[in-house]
């Protein structure tokens, strides 16, 4: 299991370097292009982003820990983040919840999507569905599963 | 009630995200004005404007612009703060997709004022979707040769509420996990990579460009002497039309939620307004009324302003349980550099399980009380007194619902 | 230099250095203050947050390590709002801890000890059962290992390996009351000074595999020393115990902080030295590999001394103290042998680094120089008595003055090691160091210049 950057990547790494004082800034952003590149970040990939923004690999380890995007292991299922946070249970975010427990997906129980207007919310694939109700979510699972 | 519209004057049209929408209405208008001052004397008109932070702590956006060097061997930076994570705040989020052009705007003057060449809007990591539009006028401003004197990058984070807070963004923006810094010891400019960095919110900067185009005058007549200006107010929770409603500080609280948000859903009666953010101390029906929304109101209740995104809550509410969601949060999010926070939040969410399971006691009542007190200003940042903030008000407020949970 | 002001703690009148930070001058001062992350060398990290103290005009209490001291500051560590700030906090850094101290290596020198007896002794309110689960008992390499459910998170070992090592092995991943010390998934600690984590950490969290379970604490005698095993002179606790019934054994190795020599760390290989110490040792005079009686082997040693006149070299190891070297120079000229004291075999390039390893392993070899020793090889000389250099040489006939067993034929005098005498260094530095005799074997080995007192020579 080796890892390296796609040419389009790396392309964008080296784009990006040249907009920020250190190539240390380019920390979070390799992390984001291994996990659409691999779906996933593994330790092969943590050594090449080391590499690129020579930053000691634990220290990359490290920052990829600590943001809960970021997934260090493969994820096979349909991925569902659905928000828990404050706005979204007053607005029936348990429902939602419970209703999902059903399908053959993995839930995500996220804190505040940043969609407490338009509650409850969830979030497949970069992409928010709000304003859920248990049809809403059937016909948009229907449609991606 | 007047309506008043400087940030969110746009957002109503169609396609109002793209360029030539934004300069059909006004956009970049204000850049003429660029030609007519220095940068000093934009750092001015800001000072004078009354600009607060909109971001959350409301500190005086003119005070932080003077901290910025105007002869600096070193670059300047500006940072703009697009990490919108406070539960119950989606207001910034509506600015980078209903006119992101305001916010560039915005950036290329306050870029000049403070000599930056580069501006970073560090956006978190879940508004994918809003940032691809953002993007995209971005793209559109270097096409028009808007941003030839400044760039505009725009950082996403990945999923750390922490972020939002200025010196912890600005590690995550060094490639380092998002720990919030030791304060400084006297008034100075934010620091990346050792260079001075002006961070703000995007709404702040959002407000430069009608400030500078008509003057400190114009924005101080609306809101309050202390507060002067507009916010980006939002309603969520039970709500009949919860959204982003723009209005100038002062406003009265019971009066915006009645007018914007068609009032309590199911026309139930009114319980608690958490005013800004979960951050804020919840306050009672009771304390809301007569309460107007400014930085100094919000103070005299014992609360804050915060983002104004109120949480409303109707009479059927648990407050237990809603302060158990709270908890939750603050569990998860904490970043576990400074031990109070670390520990003090994992360990009221658990002692708040516990009475929620009908296994507490009084005493669990009293640790929380005492908890409180530990992790309110003993920590290097703001997250863990908010979290003491969040349980004195609820467990004094709502004492009755509490202690019936522990008989 | 920053001018020196008065400042005032707990009433007394203080002098320090401007800007200083107050958490330095507390612990200069003796005055009692708790923290788990601050270090002298590892400098503030600010996340322990137990070194609170009360700053007159300041509202909350501020944490002395990042508090700079100002002219006419008023500074209370001993309040009962001090007091009660510290025990709370010390409260919470217990709550995930197991308190599994009748079986941790840590107990009696650790500092969550320590602080709950001087401020805790509280009836727990630790009510709930839940604490967060950790690994226990991870071998994470080069004698460390690791408990993360007893670690109190305060960085102290990642910011050794990223900041001292820079080796970046040890780091804290995860966040909130998740977060905890680890290596890479698969990658271990691999570097020449991984062991100062073991003393760096405040709690029972990383310990040494070669200490562990071997001794309390509380029965270990600490004694002060300067490790030999390069020219750099760390210095050192020999830390040792004489069991009933049994001999004074060493530990372990500690370091001792000495800014001028070797700050608050020693290498693994000076700290684990202890060991062939004690392994291997000459304890009897030997002839022909045979042991004979004290008196065969003074006898032997005055016959060989006779049948070789004038054509003696005595040869001396340039890991003595400088007494004895001084009294085997003495001893050469009354019997008119020539002196060395070869230098090369302590040469090792690959040992070397920029730290505190020195290419030279010889402890005591600037002696060597300074006395203008010739430090070549003995030429010409048909008895040659060996002063426990490690070489090997030729000659008719050879006197050993051994520590440790060697492969010989000739007569062998037994010698006490570093740890049983005392005696001056000067390290590669010019520095000369005092390093006091700390282990007192039952049946104790003379030192050269012992031995030679008894065969009549001063």
């Amino acid at each position: 299991m080796s890892f390296s950057f796609s040419q389009e990547n790396l392309e964008k790494i080296a784009a990006l370097k040249k907009r920020y004082p250190s190539p240390k800034a380019l920390c979070l952003p390799c992390l984001w292009l291994v996990q659409y590149q691999e779906g996933y970040i593994s330790l092969d990939a943590i050594d090449a982003i080391s590499e690129q923004t020579t930053i000691p690999p634990m220290e990359v380890y490290r920052v990829a820990t600590f943001y809960t995007m970021f997934h260090l292991e493969k994820r096979e299922k349909l991925q569902v983040d659905v928000c828990k946070t404050l706005s979204c249970k007053l607005c029936g975010a348990d429902d939602i919840l419970q209703h999902l427990e059903s399908k053959d997906v993995t839930i995500n129980h996220v804190e505040c999507l940043g969609s407490c207007g338009t509650a409850p919310v969830m979030q497949i694939n970069d992409k928010n569905y709000e304003n859920l109700t248990i049809e809403k979510v059937e016909s948009i699972l229907e449609e991606l599963l | 009630m007047r309506e008043c519209k400087i940030v969110s004057k746009k957002f109503h049209l169609p396609n109002s995200h793209t360029l030539s929408v934004a300069r059909k209405n006004g956009g970049y208008e204000a850049l003429e004005k660029l030609k007519e001052y220095s940068p000093t004397q934009i750092v001015a008109i800001i000072k004078a404007s009354g600009l607060r932070g909109k971001g959350g702590g409301g500190a005086s956006a003119g005070e932080k612009w003077e901290l910025m060097p105007q002869n600096s061997e070193k670059p300047s930076f500006l940072v703009v703060n697009c990490d919108e994570s406070e539960p119950g705040t989606f207001k910034d989020r509506q600015i980078i997709s209903y006119d992101p052009h305001l916010l560039i705007e915005g950036i290329i003057i306050t870029c000049y004022a403070i000599k930056a060449k580069q501006a970073y809007i560090y956006i978190r990591g879940e508004y994918k979707e809003y940032q691809d539009i953002l993007q995209g006028a971005i793209d559109e401003a270097y096409g028009a040769g808007l941003l030839n004197a400044c760039d505009i990058t725009i950082h996403r984070g990945a999923g750390a509420y922490i972020c939002g807070e200025k010196s912890a963004l600005l590690e995550s923006l060094e490639g380092k996990r998002g720990h919030p810094r030791l304060k400084p010891k006297q008034k100075e400019p934010e620091w990346y990579f050792g260079n001075p960095t002006l961070v703000n919110n995007v709404e702040t900067i959002a407000s430069v460009p009608f400030i500078v185009q008509n003057g400190a005058e114009a924005y101080r007549a609306f809101g309050t002497q202390k507060s002067p200006g507009t916010l980006l107010f939002a309603m969520s929770g039970h709500i009949n039309t919860p959204g982003v409603y723009e209005a100038e500080f002062g406003t009265n609280m019971l009066e915006y939620i009645e007018q914007y948000g068609g009032g309590v859903k199911n026309g139930k009666k009114l319980k608690a307004v958490i005013p800004g953010g979960v951050s804020c101390g919840v306050l009672t029906a009771k304390e809301c009324e007569g309460l107007t929304l400014d930085y100094e109101a919000l103070r005299a209740v014992g609360s804050t302003l915060g983002t104004g995104g109120m949480i409303v809550m109707d009479a059927d509410t648990s407050m237990p349980e809603v302060l158990k969601n709270i908890l939750e949060f603050y569990h998860e999010e904490s970043c576990g550099q400074c031990t109070p926070c670390r520990e003090g939040s994992g360990w009221s969410d658990k002692i708040m399980k516990r009475v929620l399971d009908g296994e507490g006691s009084k005493e669990d009542l009293e640790k929380l009380f005492e908890l409180a007190d530990t992790m309110n200003g003993k920590t290097i940042c703001v997250f863990a007194p908010s979290i003491s903030i969040v349980l004195l008000s609820f467990l004094t407020k709502f004492r009755k619902e509490f202690e019936a949970l522990v008989l | 230099m920053s001018r020196v002001v008065d400042i005032i703690i707990d009433g007394e009148n203080y002098r320090a250095e401007e800007n200083s930070l107050l958490i330095d001058l507390l612990i200069q001062e003796g005055i009692k203050v708790p923290y788990f992350c601050y270090h002298e060398t590892l400098g503030a990290d600010g996340n322990c947050r137990m070194c609170m103290v009360g700053i007159e005009g300041q509202k909350r209490p501020q944490i002395a390590c990042d508090t700079l001291v100002k002219e006419g500051m008023v500074v209370n560590t001993k309040s009962d709002t001090i007091r009660e700030v510290r025990k709370n906090i010390l409260e919470l850094e217990l709550i995930n801890h197991p308190v599994d101290c009748p079986t941790c290596d840590q107990a009696g020198e650790c500092s969550l000890q320590d602080f709950y007896m001087e401020y805790g002794l509280h009836n727990s309110k630790i009510t709930i059962a839940q604490k967060v689960k950790h690994d226990k008992a991870i071998d994470l390499g080069a004698n460390v290992m690791l408990d993360q459910e007893r670690c109190v998170l305060c960085a102290r070992c990642t910011r050794f390996t990223a900041e001292i090592t820079k080796t970046h092995e040890l780091g804290i991943v995860g966040r909130g009351d998740d977060a905890k010390v680890t290596t890479m998934p698969g990658r271990t600690l691999e570097n020449d000074y991984a062991m100062n984590v073991v003393d760096l950490c405040p709690v029972g969290a990383l310990t040494s595999k070669d200490f562990r379970f071997a001794q309390r604490v509380w029965f270990l005698e600490s004694s002060e020393g300067i490790c030999h095993g390069c020219a750099k002179g760390c210095n050192i606790f020999i830390d040792h115990n004489k069991l009933k019934y049994k001999d004074d054994t060493i530990y372990r190795f500690r370091p001792r902080r000495n800014d001028a020599v070797n700050g608050f760390f020693i290498c693994d290989a000076g700290r684990l030295s202890y060991k062939e110490l004690q392994e291997m040792r000459q304890e009897s005079a030997t002839l022909h590999g045979r042991e004979i009686s004290q008196e065969a082997a003074k006898e032997a040693f005055h016959n060989l001394l006779l049948l070789h006149q004038n054509s003696i070299a005595v040869v001396i190891d340039a890991n003595l103290y400088t007494e004895e070297i001084e009294s085997i120079i003495n001893f050469a000229n009354t019997i008119d042998a020539k002196i060395y004291a070869p230098l090369d075999i302590y040469k090792d390039a690959s040992f070397a680094d920029e730290m505190l390893k020195s290419s030279m392993r010889a402890a005591n070899y600037k002696t060597i120089e300074n006395l203008g020793i010739t430090t070549s090889t003995p030429q010409n000389a048909t008895l040659i008595i060996n002063c426990n250099h490690p070489q090997e040489f030729r000659a008719d006939a050879t006197i050993n003055f051994f520590t440790h067993r060697r492969e010989t034929q000739a007569l062998t005098l037994p010698i006490a090691a570093y740890t049983e005498s005392s005696g001056s260094l000067t390290n590669e530095d010019n520095i000369t160091q005092y390093s006091k005799q700390a282990v007192f074997k039952n049946s104790p080995l003379p030192t050269i210049s012992d031995y030679l007192q008894g065969l009549g020579y001063e």
